[in-house]
């Protein structure tokens, strides 16, 4: 299991450079970010390696931000292997609240952060079908 | 043909006019002694005005809607056929009661003005503002009736509906919000109908402050005389005032109410002539007897005669509000109406800013809501979620469509009281 940090930003210039400024400053490593959007308002999405220290951070800075459990599945590089994935959580209903990856090496490995609310089920499904997850731990030494 | 509903009365001689007023305002006085409110008052000792102004305290909203719901009631409940009521949940809205001489009165009071500025028989009346509990629809409704115009009681919305039955009935008086009259334009122009070749001869405007800019837009556009309508409902509704064909000033009937303006701030009675609060006493209402009311209102009484020959005195158009009521599309409503509301639901901060726009001619209110950090969950369907319930808990409240707009904490500016949070950019863009 791992976490990302979701935060609450109006939609204006230099938002995002707001936060990704505070997390420059302490050196703390983004991997993947993602961002909702309804209009005037949205909620960013960060993976980080270093996730407490990033909350507190936001958190002084004065942002409304939270902790979301979310699933961030190791899958090989190449094309089919996402589609093969998505295939396997709608035959088990799993529905998605947020998709998003990123590349670890390119052609090697990527990531794919899965936000559901059936959690666990899709802890177990994923764990049955021999899928590598990476935990909170491996992002830190990552 | 004659020009006045009334003759005798609305060109009463001043000292007439006085000495019948005298006479109305003791029957009140007589009468308001039977209201749970007043009855502590000495009013069996008052037989001048000047004992009135100096025995009497003003009455004010507040006192309306601390009384709820019979503390004004001056007559039995059995001899009140109507009630109408000010919107709104929060806290006690203000309801006033009529019996059946008040809504006589009341459409008499509105078939004076519809008379004043040409309305007859044989007019079709298209009385396109809210019925219900707001007291402008029916108010103007009876009026035309008891003149024996065709009433067509087609109330707010729906513009190319309104201008159909403009031009399959031949309406000729339109009683409308000032702003719609503007926006209902655009729609004649995107059906390519000119107003103008219509049967449109007179526009009945009011429920919401105005200028004499957007009066004349008005006019010119349908090709239309508009005359402005004042009244509230704490009195009655509409038909306490009305502008006469000169346009020059608003008449307030002074057989129907004694009229007062006073300093806001101390309450002094000003003279003729000076700006202030427009202060009402109600010289004929049965069921709910008003003494010394402060409607709110900023404005003066005009000096001089009225070239069209009545003598009841003229206030110059409604400069703006005392207190800090704001009215939107003619809808009345407090600052307070809309922190109680927010502050009321889940997940909202304590910082808010009101700022109110003109958008296609229309009064449009936005809601700047801060997000309470505290329980903020992460998800962009929560958020949406509680944009939804403060639009909608609004809409409810206020009876106006709010846009709201969620902010981050932190970031709205902090006001040391509630004025500052209103910002009001209908007169600056």
């Amino acid at each position: 299991m791992a976490y990302h940090l979701s935060i609450f930003v109006e939609n204006k210039p230099g938002k995002l450079e707001s936060i990704t400024k505070i997390l420059a400053e302490q050196e703390i490593n983004i991997y993947g970010i993602y961002v909702a959007s309804a209009g005037e308002f949205g909620v960013v999405k960060i993976i980080t390696n270093r996730l407490a220290e990033a909350y507190q951070l936001l958190k002084d800075e004065g942002f409304t931000v939270s902790k979301r459990k979310v699933s961030i599945v190791l899958l090989p590089d190449r094309p089919g292997e996402m589609h093969k994935l998505l295939m396997l959580l709608a035959r088990h209903q799993i529905n998605l609240d947020d998709c998003y990856g990123f590349v670890l090496e390119a052609k090697t490995q990527a990531a794919l952060v899965l936000e559901a609310e059936k959690h666990s089920l899709l802890e177990e499904v994923l764990q049955a079908h021999d899928y590598q997850l990476l935990s909170e731990a491996k992002l830190s030494t990552g | 043909m004659t020009m006045y509903w009334d003759e005798q009365m609305e060109r009463a001689e001043a000292g007439e006019l006085q000495r019948h007023q005298l006479k109305l305002l003791r029957q009140t006085l007589e009468r308001a002694k039977n209201s749970p409110f007043y009855q502590r008052l000495p009013l069996d000792k008052i037989d001048s005005l000047e004992a009135f102004q100096a025995e009497v305290p003003f009455t004010r909203k507040q006192d309306l809607r601390e009384q709820f719901p019979y503390g004004f009631l001056a007559t039995e409940l059995k001899q009140v056929v109507r009630l109408h009521s000010s919107s709104g949940t929060t806290g006690n809205p203000t309801v006033i009661f009529h019996t059946k001489k008040d809504i006589e009165e009341w459409t008499n009071l509105v078939a004076r003005c519809m008379y004043m500025i040409g309305t007859r028989a044989g007019d079709v009346f298209q009385n396109t503002m809210g019925y219900g509990l707001f007291t402008g629809g029916l108010g103007f409704h009876y009026g035309a009736e008891a003149i024996g115009a065709l009433t067509i009681p087609i109330g707010p919305g729906n513009s190319k509906r309104q201008i159909w039955f403009m031009q399959n009935f031949g309406s000729s008086v339109i009683h409308i919000l000032p702003s719609y009259a503007l926006r209902l334009y655009s729609h004649f122009e995107e059906l390519q109908i000119d107003p103008k070749t219509l049967t449109l001869r007179i526009f009945i405007i009011g429920s919401e402050p105005h200028s004499e800019a957007m009066r004349r837009q008005i006019e010119d556009l349908y090709g239309v005389k508009a005359y402005n309508s004042y009244g509230l409902s704490e009195v009655c509704g509409p038909g306490v005032g009305f502008e006469c064909p000169e346009q020059n000033g608003i008449h307030l009937w002074e057989d129907y109410f004694l009229v007062e303006i006073i300093d806001p701030e101390t309450g002094e009675v000003l003279p003729v002539g000076e700006e202030g609060e427009l202060v009402l006493t109600t010289l004929k209402r049965e069921a709910v007897p008003l003494l010394r009311y402060r409607t709110g209102d900023l404005t003066r009484i005009l000096p001089g005669e009225c070239a069209c020959g009545r003598s009841h005195l003229r206030i110059e158009r409604i400069k703006g509000r005392a207190d800090d009521m704001l009215i939107i599309n003619g809808v009345n409503l407090f600052p307070i109406q809309i922190e109680k509301t927010l502050l009321g639901i889940p997940g909202v901060g304590k910082n808010y800013l009101i700022e109110i726009r003109k958008e296609n001619y229309m009064d449009k209110l936005y809601i700047k809501a801060e997000v309470d950090q505290t329980i903020f969950e992460g998800t962009l369907a929560g958020l949406t979620q509680l944009q939804n319930r403060i639009a909608e808990e609004l809409r409810s409240e206020l009876s106006v469509n709010p846009v709201v707009q969620l902010s981050e904490p932190g970031s709205l500016p902090v006001w040391e009281g509630k004025a500052k949070r209103v910002n009001d950019r209908r007169n600056k863009e």
